[in-house]
């Protein structure tokens, strides 16, 4: 008797002990798996996975990571480009012709050889199915009917691109490294094709496995997309057939975290190996927990624009004066310190040709001497459209307080993205802070919106910065900035881009305020991990765990 | 036969005296009456310190106020925690102390209050009297155009119609004193009412004075005690509904230092640096507070038949 109910004992506080264990199991495996990379990411920009029609930041660093161009920038230097599928190439001495030779022996992950067939139709899909990104590859001439001509496969391993004019080659080559010319597998795709109804918007009888590619994958880079589950995660795993050097980790997951303190509190507990859009209060504390932290300047700059239409703003000592009313050293140490490097030029840093001068600095004895140079020496009343998010706002009211010293009284009107942008569209602003993120990694992006003009009048079409500003640009540099688009040499591309952005500097009415710079806190298990200074540059395949 | 003896003039019996001289002796009798029923009440005494002494600050902000309310130093004195040299309260994150900022503040939210008692208070009398007076169609109609600005919630009305006339305090204000007056109109028409048909009404009549002349002269006066007690408890109402505007980025634009304003842009740190919101808090706290104090008494004293109910 004694003796059973020990043993019913003994079971009882056994299986009491198991469910203990099972009870305290998932904290005690709270870290993540030494194969796995799993990031905290606000992924709620992607729309789509398909790399003709992405054109999302989110979306640009999976499409990155999981499919192969013929060209990318090089990870040392990011204003060169090296061959990524391509081996070589040659450019015709007239500048319209390029000429691709594939690398030997590539596979998809499907295991399809990869072949310049496979090339020509990713440029032809991109093209027809004419989505967002399509512009990138439209702007050398290409159009749904003569793409077959201008991208077309010599043979398994040539493939011969021909642009409409003799651009500068870095500026093509800079294109070619954008997602949109990412190399897709023909023969899957094809599989997955739908058929569609030819209509006046869209006359090709396929949809070039756009419906399936949306969540689908048929690439060939050092990762594969697994599965893509909106506001959920995205899980890429190694793709065994990648031809150059191999992942060290097997599978990454981009588990979709909006917010900061969300992601600081994952990244504390083990739960995520890395938080990607931590705040700067939330990246003091991560760093003083003894976390790591690194950042990349990227492509997207901030600036404030005087709208020319303005009688006082159109004098150019008045927008000089702007420029040395801006407290950039106290900015730069507060406001946007961890998320922002104060940056005057218009070309963002990594970029082709593009210079870190700083020539003003705040100084309102000399901006009160230029203003009353102007005839405005008891100031005057403007308004500044401004969304109604940080940092601008903060940096906005930091604005507002420097005019005040030279007697300038800014109002600021705050609205949402859109009203504060439909106005700045209808030039109808006096003065408008925002962003501008280059299109494509190649400093024409910038140069376009910023220094070329091509009609001022209210019925323009093209409404690039210049034109939303009515800032009538010097017809010296417009010029400039159209012939660096057709300089072969590019040591003498870049400089004139450099000398563009002096003269921009100092005439135009654009006042730049610093660069994004994108910040990541990781755990110190990590190795390797860094950000690239584009979306599409983020890389994990280097990416180790101890 | 005896002479009753006259107390002296200003005395306490003298302004006790159930048998007054003189309208002014009358007058000043009454007050006294009021004054010294509110004076018993602490809590009342108080909220009437605490608005004082707004009166006072807000008069003499530029002299109080130890910086300069909208010029702050980034560089060097931003997000100070309180107590911190110079800076009583801390400071914002532009660097500007939040001390100074609630001085000049306290004339903003002065401001928003009177200009809305003088807007509401005068309309929401006239439409009640008027309608009550009146009675008839005069009546129906005004009723229900009180009911419609009624049946929206204060707050929301007040979003769409500064969403509508733009951001800034002088719309916020608007937009306060038009979905503010309907309870006073309903209240002034209640008060018209009780005494429409009284005899003193109906001998003014009968003197021959016009109905204009009877709600200006005779139905306002009396209808004046609970709209005052009324108004004042809605003070602070008023400074709340200002301050959620300003919170939601309505009201007051930057840099003007309106304490919902500065409490919308002290939220982003409100787990560090908790006494960039904290401190406007205190301050529309205490002087809510202050309101609300100073209404219940002088509702207690201005209609002793609701006291102690």
């Amino acid at each position: 008797m004694i003796h059973s109910l020990n043993k019913s004992l003994r079971v009882l506080s056994t299986s009491a002990a198991f469910g203990l264990l099972l009870v305290a199991a998932p904290q005690a495996f709270a870290a993540t798996p030494a194969d796995t990379l799993v990031e905290g990411f606000a992924i709620d920009d992607i729309i789509t996975i398909d790399p003709g029609e992405a054109f999302e930041l989110s979306t640009a660093e999976i499409t990155a990571n999981c499919y192969s161009k013929l060209v990318m920038l090089d990870p040392a230097d990011t204003s060169k480009v090296i061959g990524d599928l391509a081996e070589s190439w040659t450019i015709s001495d007239d500048g319209l012709t390029y000429t691709f030779k594939l690398k030997s022996g590539l596979k998809f992950v499907s295991g399809n050889p990869i072949t310049a067939t496979d090339v020509a139709y990713s440029f032809e899909r991109a093209i027809k199915l004419d989505k967002s990104p399509a512009f990138l590859l439209t702007q050398f001439g290409l159009t749904g009917d003569n793409v077959a001509d201008k991208a077309k496969a010599a043979n398994d391993t040539t493939f011969v691109f021909t642009v409409d004019k003799p651009y500068a080659p870095s500026f093509v080559l800079n294109v070619l490294t954008a997602t949109v010319a990412s190399i897709v597998d023909k023969k899957v795709v094809s599989e997955h094709a739908k058929k569609v109804t030819p209509s006046a918007d869209y006359k090709y009888d396929t949809d070039f496995g756009n419906e399936w590619m949306k969540t689908g994958y048929a690439g060939s880079g050092p990762y594969k997309t697994m599965a893509w589950r909106a506001n959920e995660a995205v899980i890429l795993e190694a793709n065994p057939n990648y031809y150059g050097e191999k992942p060290k980790l097997k599978r990454v997951i981009y588990r979709h975290m909006k917010e900061s303190s969300g992601q600081r509190l994952a990244l504390e507990n083990g739960d995520i190996d890395v938080a990607r859009n931590l705040e700067p209060g939330d990246l003091d504390a991560v760093q003083k927990k003894g976390l790591s932290l690194t950042s990349a300047p990227k492509g997207t700059v901030y600036f404030f624009s005087l709208n020319q239409k303005n009688k006082n703003l159109a004098k150019p000592e008045v927008a000089e004066a702007f420029k040395y009313l801006v407290n950039y050293d106290a900015i730069g140490a507060t406001l946007i310190k961890g998320i922002g490097e104060i940056h005057q030029t218009f070309l963002p840093k990594g970029q082709l040709g593009a210079i870190d001068d700083k020539p003003y600095k705040l100084d309102v004895a000399k901006a009160k001497e230029l203003l009353a140079k102007a005839g405005l020496k008891d100031g005057f009343t403007v308004t500044m459209d401004v969304r109604n998010n940080q940092p601008v706002t903060g940096i906005a009211e930091s604005v507002q307080q420097t005019l005040a010293q030279a007697g300038i009284k800014l109002e600021i009107i705050p609205g949402d993205g859109k009203q504060t942008l439909t106005k700045f569209r209808a030039r109808t602003h006096d003065i408008y802070i925002g962003q501008w993120g280059s299109d494509y990694f190649d400093p024409n992006s910038n140069a376009e919106t910023f220094v070329i003009n091509y009609d001022n009048s209210d019925e323009g079409k093209n409404k690039t910065l210049a034109w939303r500003n009515a800032w009538d640009v010097p017809k010296e540099l417009s010029d400039a900035a159209k012939g660096a688009l057709l300089e072969k040499d590019s040591a003498k591309r870049a400089a004139t881009y450099e000398d563009l952005q002096r003269k921009v500097l100092a005439q135009s009415p654009f006042v730049f305020l610093f660069q994004q710079v994108e910040v990541a806190g990781y755990s110190p298990k990590l190795k390797n991990f860094k950000l690239g200074p584009s979306f599409d540059t983020n890389f994990v395949y280097p990416v180790s765990k101890e | 036969m005896s002479v009753v003896e006259t107390p002296k003039p200003y005395s306490r019996e003298w302004l006790l005296s159930d048998r007054p001289a003189s309208r002014r002796q009358a007058k000043l009798g009454r007050a006294y009456v009021v004054w010294s029923r509110f004076a018993e009440n602490r809590l009342a005494l108080l909220g009437l310190v605490i608005i004082l002494a707004l009166l006072v600050v807000a008069a003499l902000a530029d002299v109080l106020a130890p910086h300069n309310p909208v010029q702050g130093d980034l560089m060097n004195s931003r997000l100070l925690p309180p107590g911190s040299a110079g800076y009583l309260l801390g400071t914002d994150d532009q660097g500007r102390d939040i001390l100074s900022r609630l001085i000049h503040g306290s004339r903003l939210t002065l401001f928003v209050v009177v200009l809305v008692a003088v807007i509401a208070a005068p309309i929401g009398l006239i439409v009640g009297t008027v309608s009550g007076y009146a009675g008839g169609w005069v009546d129906a109609v005004l009723m229900r155009i009180t009911d419609i600005f009624l049946a929206f919630p204060k707050l929301v009305l007040a979003l769409a119609l500064v969403a509508a006339l733009g951001p800034g305090i002088e719309n916020a204000i608007l937009a306060i004193a038009v979905t503010s007056w309907p309870p006073y109109a309903r209240i002034a028409r209640a008060e018209t009412l009780t005494f429409r048909h009284s005899e003193f009404i109906a001998a003014v009549r009968l003197m021959g004075a016009s109905p204009f002349r009877i709600v200006l002269r005779h139905i306002m006066p009396l209808c004046l005690s609970s709209l005052i007690v009324r108004v004042t408890l809605d003070m602070a109402g008023i400074i709340l509904t200002a301050a959620g505007l300003g919170f939601l980025g309505l009201g007051a634009q930057p840099p003007l230092p309106e304490w919902g304003a500065m409490i919308a842009s002290g939220r982003r740190f409100i787990l560090d640096q908790w006494w960039v919101a904290a401190m406007p808090g205190f301050a529309i706290l205490i002087v809510s507070l202050g309101f609300n104090l100073l209404g219940d008494g002088l509702r207690d004293a201005l209609d002793p038949k609701e006291a102690g109910q």
